[in-house]
């Protein structure tokens, strides 16, 4: 089968299941709007009657550094968090394909037909492995448990569903 | 691929002493390291006040006498008074507790350790910013105490400006004390901020999923609009501080009249910052008190909603009325007019918390054990200087007691007594949950009488004192102000030996207190993530994210 698909990362056909999978960030980008205007105009007011002596106007780094150093850490913060994990399952392949912080492309593909879908629970909570291609590797270790269940539930049901000679 | 790992997350060994307390990047490490360092600097800062209460017994000068600073007084022996002396002790008692004290302790100290647990976040957003942070405050608070020693004014140590530091008498003051002070507030500012930017990001990008906003918990919401306070005051403190800096020591004349500066700015921007700072020591203590009162009174916080938008409203107001401390500097009757409206504006969300509060302690089943007893001296006394707060926005009253003993009974009030109150609601709160070993219940009963009673007797004869006209910031009185004063110092000693004896018990807690293994010891009202998990919690926590059955059960 990897034989007829050189690279299954570039297959074009589209998967029966394809979901993406990301860590929580609770602020999404109109509330980093939000706050970055709240913090410019907070900033900007009290500054404002220092326009009026130029001799002065070096005292505006004192505001600009704050406000720009809690922009830079934002940006930092997703940075961080841009870690996805890309599923996709086709009825002869399931892809697997990890994006980390640093841009790191992890990659790992196997057969649906053999696969085996472990769930443990020692000593994280229903942590999720996939046996394939003989390698194991974890699932959604950055989401909650329950999400993880589901997560299961969902392969789980698209692979049984896999008609094997299609 | 990201191969599956059958590791535990806390297979590392523990770190050693020294890696664990000097280089942490642990929130609850470095909570812990600001409530000590916090309570170090808090401990000279109180010593200087038992010295200023000492000298104010009776009338004239015995103890600061220009022939040398005494403990004991001799009457044989001539005693000149030594101002300076005297200035410096109350400069340094203001600007030890205004910046490293009550700050770092309820912000640093509290915030660092439980908002990230009460959230959900596994650590602070950046652990090693958080780090930095504590150890410039460290520098910070160093070079404060640097300064006290140094040479100053007057050919004596120490600067004897007073905290507010206000021009010309901080440019003109001799030595390089005042330096050493500029750089110590520029290096706690510097921390604060950073500690702010952290503690924003950590509160609106790492709360648990399904915690919205409207379901955050007060403390947690307490601690950041204290960090959008410190964010955008600060900056412009620094920039004032500087230029104090520049003019003392660069030939600069911003402040300065004869050269066409103008030393009334330098006040504006104190205050400017002054005020939102006022704030930014108590609004971290309303959100420890409103958990404490909810979890003895066994019932949900009462007015979930408005006590967070009362707070966000408290810190919004506070950056509109700086001028009410500046109305005897010539301000023109429509400026006074307007701050004192806008001064009267913030006792609505403060008086929506306080009948909030009562109102969660209404038809509960309260019980009295030593958090709680904080927390209703904390409303009590809170309330009585709230209201003398009223008494002095009035700028047409505020003529008479400008600069009285008046002012100084009602900023201890609400400072002294309410967020220091509130410091040891948290104390007695939280310490079994961050030592597991639990307080002797008497012992903190103990403390909290002898604490109410010794700064009651302490501070509210200053009210008297005030109205009789008594100045602040001076080294002796005619002997008419002999009597309140005899009687403030009394309650100041009874105080003191107070926080010695809370010191002692303290310390009998951490060594052999009784061990306390319900992780919710508090009760079920005790309903914060904190309460989940073990006493103390591991050194991990929340690696995998809570889930909304785990804090939502109330459903506030």
């Amino acid at each position: 089968m990897t034989s007829e698909n050189p690279d299954p990362f570039k297959r074009t056909d589209t998967p029966i299941y394809h979901v993406t999978l990301w860590p929580n960030r609770s602020l999404g980008r109109v509330g980093f709007r939000n706050t970055m205007l709240l913090v410019i105009v907070g900033t900007t007011i009290p500054m404002i009657p220092l326009f009026k002596a130029a001799s002065s106007l070096w005292i505006l780094l004192f505001g600009i550094v704050p406000v720009a150093l809690l922009y830079l850490f934002f940006i930092r913060n997703y940075l961080d968090g841009r870690l996805t994990e890309e599923i996709r399952i086709y009825p002869d392949l399931i892809a697997v394909e990890r994006r980390e912080p640093k841009g790191k492309i992890l990659r790992w593909h196997a057969n649906p037909y053999w696969l085996r879908i472990h769930m443990h629970n020692t000593p994280i909570e229903n942590y999720l492995t996939l046996e394939g291609n003989q390698r194991t590797i974890e699932l959604g270790a950055f989401l909650s448990p329950e999400e993880r269940l589901t997560l299961k539930a969902d392969i789980e049901k698209v692979i049984h569903g896999l008609d094997i000679n299609a | 691929m990201a191969d599956a790992a059958t590791h535990t997350h806390d297979e590392h060994a523990r770190p050693g002493f020294f890696t664990r307390w000097f280089m942490s990047t642990n929130h609850k490490d470095i909570g812990i390291l600001y409530l000590f360092f916090s309570a170090t600097i808090g401990f000279v800062s109180v010593a200087l006040t038992v010295y200023m209460r000492m000298e104010l017994m009776n009338p004239g000068v015995q103890y600061m006498c220009a022939e040398g600073a005494r403990f004991v007084a001799d009457t044989a022996a001539e005693c000149m008074p030594n101002g300076h002396l005297w200035n410096v002790m109350i400069t340094y008692h203001g600007v030890l507790m205004m910046f490293f004290v009550v700050i770092p302790a309820l912000f640093g100290g509290f915030g660092n350790y439980f908002m990230p647990l009460m959230i959900g976040a596994p650590d602070m957003a950046f652990p090693r910013m958080n780090n930095l942070s504590f150890w410039m405050y460290v520098a910070g608070s160093s070079l404060g105490v640097a300064s006290l020693l140094s040479p100053g004014g007057n050919g004596q140590l120490g600067s004897g400006v007073g905290w507010v530091l206000y021009a010309p008498l901080s440019t003109n003051e001799g030595g390089y004390s005042m330096d050493l002070a500029i750089f110590a507030v520029h290096l706690s500012g510097a921390s604060s901020i950073l500690g702010a930017i952290n503690m924003i990001t950590t509160f609106l990008n790492m709360r648990a999923p399904g915690m919205t906003l409207h379901k955050t918990p007060l403390f947690a919401w307490s601690i950041v609009v204290t960090a959008f306070l410190i964010l955008l005051s600060l900056p412009v403190l620094a920039g004032a501080i500087t230029m104090l800096l520049t003019d003392r020591n660069f030939g600069t004349a911003f402040f300065d009249a004869s050269a066409g500066g103008d030393p009334i700015l330098y006040q504006h921007l104190l205050w400017f910052f002054g005020h939102p700072e006022v704030y930014m020591i108590i609004v971290p203590g309303f959100g420890i008190i409103s958990h404490v009162i909810s979890t003895f009174s066994k019932k949900p916080i009462f007015g979930y909603l408005p006590m967070v938008y009362a707070m966000i409203a408290i810190g919004v107001l506070g950056f509109v009325v700086w001028a009410h401390h500046m109305y005897a500097v010539g301000l023109s009757t429509t400026q006074q007019s307007y701050f004192m409206l806008a001064t009267m504006v913030i006792a609505v969300p403060t008086g929506v918390k306080i009948f909030s509060w009562i109102a969660t302690m209404w038809g509960g089943s309260i019980e009295f054990k030593t958090p709680m007893l904080f927390a209703f001296g904390f409303l009590f006394l809170f309330t009585i200087g709230g209201v003398t707060g009223i008494v002095l926005s009035q700028a047409a009253i505020d003529r008479a007691y400008h600069d009285t003993y008046y002012v100084v009974a009602h900023f201890h009030y609400v400072m002294s007594l309410g967020a220091v109150f509130c410091i040891f609601a948290g104390v007695y709160y939280w310490i079994g949950k961050m030592s597991g070993r639990q307080y002797p219940e008497w012992a903190g009963k103990l403390h909290f009488w002898t604490m109410f009673i010794g700064a009651n007797i302490t501070f509210f004869p200053q009210h008297f004192l005030g109205r009789q006209g008594m100045p602040r910031r001076y080294i002796d009185y005619p002997e008419q102000f002999a009597q309140w004063n005899f009687v403030s110092s009394i309650g100041a000693f009874i105080t003191f030996a107070s926080f010695i004896f809370f010191i002692g018990v303290v310390f009998y807690t951490l060594k052999w207190g009784k061990k306390v293994t319900d992780p919710a010891y508090w009760g079920e009202h005790a309903d914060t993530l904190e309460w989940t998990l073990s006493n103390p919690p591991p050194e991990h926590t929340f690696e995998t994210l809570p889930t909304p059955d785990m804090w939502d059960k109330s459903n506030h």
